[in-house]
């Protein structure tokens, strides 16, 4: 059984002229395998940093941070990230695109297309395997960066609020299909967002995290079946007590700038 | 494309049917400008010979010679600009040993390599391509070192959180992302570097395209003049639609 855990990790940016800003300070979670696990906080809150330092791309300043009880320090095919927005190579098409990370590791040419016609095939996409980005929607961009993400077969997922740019309907209809695949592929998923109706509706659990320097204020099981309904009365009695904590973050946060 | 081309034709067509319209009713003097049918009749008859003895060329010669110096000088330019600028943004002590004298090279118009050009290479299509060359080169180096600062850092990110090494990084994420502004760049930069090839065939090369208005000019004879102008003109309209095909058909992502 894997798990992801971050133990007490700070991070400090080092600005010019000796001038450094606390991004994180003290935030500790531990993320089980199979877990669907969302970061709330609200906008600047270190949420981005802290999964940026899960998936090896940045140091912590202190504490660590541990997948299988390795300490994390490099980017680590165990765990990767899903950016806001796809971030697809937009000079290759939808198979290369999903193919990159294999191509990357060095994974024969027969075993790397297999691959990626099988998470093509997962995520009803091989019609598209010969598009191109921009011939695509937003939604459908962004359902192949997860198709990326898939094919490497990762432990974890981190998904840095990958569908905040999205219009709602795409929302919800992209919210559905990543509750499909994370059931599909039983994935593990740590997500970051900034929408308590998304963060209620996804997860088995929400870290509430507080305006910067980001802490981890609270964690909020949330017991409701699937699927869940946003019009459900206790998925309501979530919603307000989350509210409560961020509308009181976000004020804390406009006091202290 | 094929419709877009027809509406280009349009008021071309205008201005030479006005044009010929003005000579024929002596509204200007057809001596010091003939219109395309005296010039184009000339070329005819002449049998698409121009000049004589050492400096005698055919016309269709004389384009494929300016159209090749210009295009091997850019794609030269191009290559060594875009390995320049990577090279520079690599290394910290390249950045610091180059760049400096690249931002000084910049700004030197290409016709004022002629003459070193003809120095080096003495006369003929090496001085040409050099020409174009480093008018195209300085420039690009400074936007390939541009274009890398500017790709996109969740791309970047994302080729890590792959296990992309730096390597894989520059040569699958990097090298690919500032082609097209690089080429966008080269586009630009084609005309002053076809001036420039124009420039040496007039003052030194004694072929090519440049050569055929000098003749005309040596010679008094206006025909030849105007003949000159037109497929200057009509050749570096092409060599730049090649460009844009290019462009279109190779280079054509953009950053979203």
């Amino acid at each position: 059984m894997s798990s992801l855990v971050v133990n007490r990790v700070t991070k400090t940016w080092q600005a010019a002229k000796g001038l450094s800003v606390e991004a994180i300070r003290d935030a500790s979670l531990r993320v089980s395998s199979g877990e669907f696990v969302a970061i709330l906080g609200p906008s600047g809150c270190g949420k981005s940093t802290l999964l940026e330092l899960c998936a090896g791309l940045e140091r912590v300043s202190g504490g660590f941070i541990s997948i299988d009880g390795e300490e994390v320090r490099n980017p680590n095919p165990k765990a990767v990230m899903v950016f806001q927005e796809h971030a697809l190579f937009p000079w290759l098409d939808v198979e290369s695109n999903v193919g990159f990370g294999l191509k990357m590791r060095k994974t024969a040419v027969n075993e790397r297309w297999r691959k990626v016609r099988d998470v093509l095939e997962r995520v009803k996409l091989v019609k598209f395997a010969r598009h191109y980005p921009h011939q695509l929607s937003g939604g459908m961009k962004q359902r192949v960066a997860i198709a990326r993400a898939l094919v490497g077969s990762p432990e974890f997922m981190l998904m840095d609020e990958p569908f905040a740019a999205l219009d709602f309907q795409t929302r919800v209809l992209m919210q559905q299909f990543l509750l499909e695949v994370w059931a599909g592929f039983k994935s593990t998923i740590l997500f970051v967002t900034h929408q308590i109706d998304e963060a209620v509706l996804l997860a088995d659990r929400v870290v509430v995290m507080s305006a910067a320097p980001g802490r981890v204020l609270e964690e909020i099981a949330i017991a409701l079946p699937r699927p869940r309904s946003m019009t459900d009365p206790e998925f309501n009695a979530y919603r307000v007590r989350l509210t409560s904590h961020m509308e009181r973050e976000v004020m804390h946060g406009a006091e202290v700038q | 494309m094929a419709r877009s081309a027809a509406a280009a034709l349009v008021p071309w067509l205008a201005l030479v049917a006005l044009w010929e319209l003005a000579a024929a009713r002596g509204w200007m003097s057809t001596t010091l400008f003939p219109p395309p049918s005296s010039f184009i009749r000339f070329a005819i008859e002449s049998d698409f010979r121009v000049g004589f003895g050492q400096e005698g060329m055919t016309i269709p010669v004389a384009i494929l010679a300016s159209a090749w110096r210009v295009v091997m000088g850019l794609m030269l330019g191009f290559v060594a600009a875009v390995a320049t600028g990577i090279a520079v943004s690599m290394s910290r002590f390249l950045s610091a040993a180059i760049l400096p004298i690249v931002r000084g090279l910049a700004p030197i118009a290409p016709i004022a390599w002629i003459p070193v050009g003809i120095v080096v290479f003495g006369i003929g299509n090496p001085t040409a391509i050099f020409v174009v060359f480093t008018g195209v080169y300085f420039l690009l180096t400074l936007s390939t070192v541009a274009a890398v600062q500017s790709v996109d850092s969740r791309l970047i990110k994302t080729a890590r959180t792959f296990g992309a090494s730096n390597r894989q990084i520059w040569a699958h994420v990097v090298f690919p992302a500032v082609l097209p502004q690089v080429f966008t760049m080269l586009r630009i930069n084609f005309f002053a570097a076809w001036m420039a090839v124009l420039a040496a065939e007039m003052v030194g090369l004694k072929n090519g395209v440049g050569m055929i208005v000098i003749l005309g000019r040596e010679m008094f004879n206006p025909n030849l003049i105007m003949l000159g102008i037109c497929i200057i003109g009509v050749t570096g309209y092409a060599v730049d639609a090649l460009l844009l095909l290019i462009q279109r058909k190779v280079l054509w992502w953009k950053p979203e």
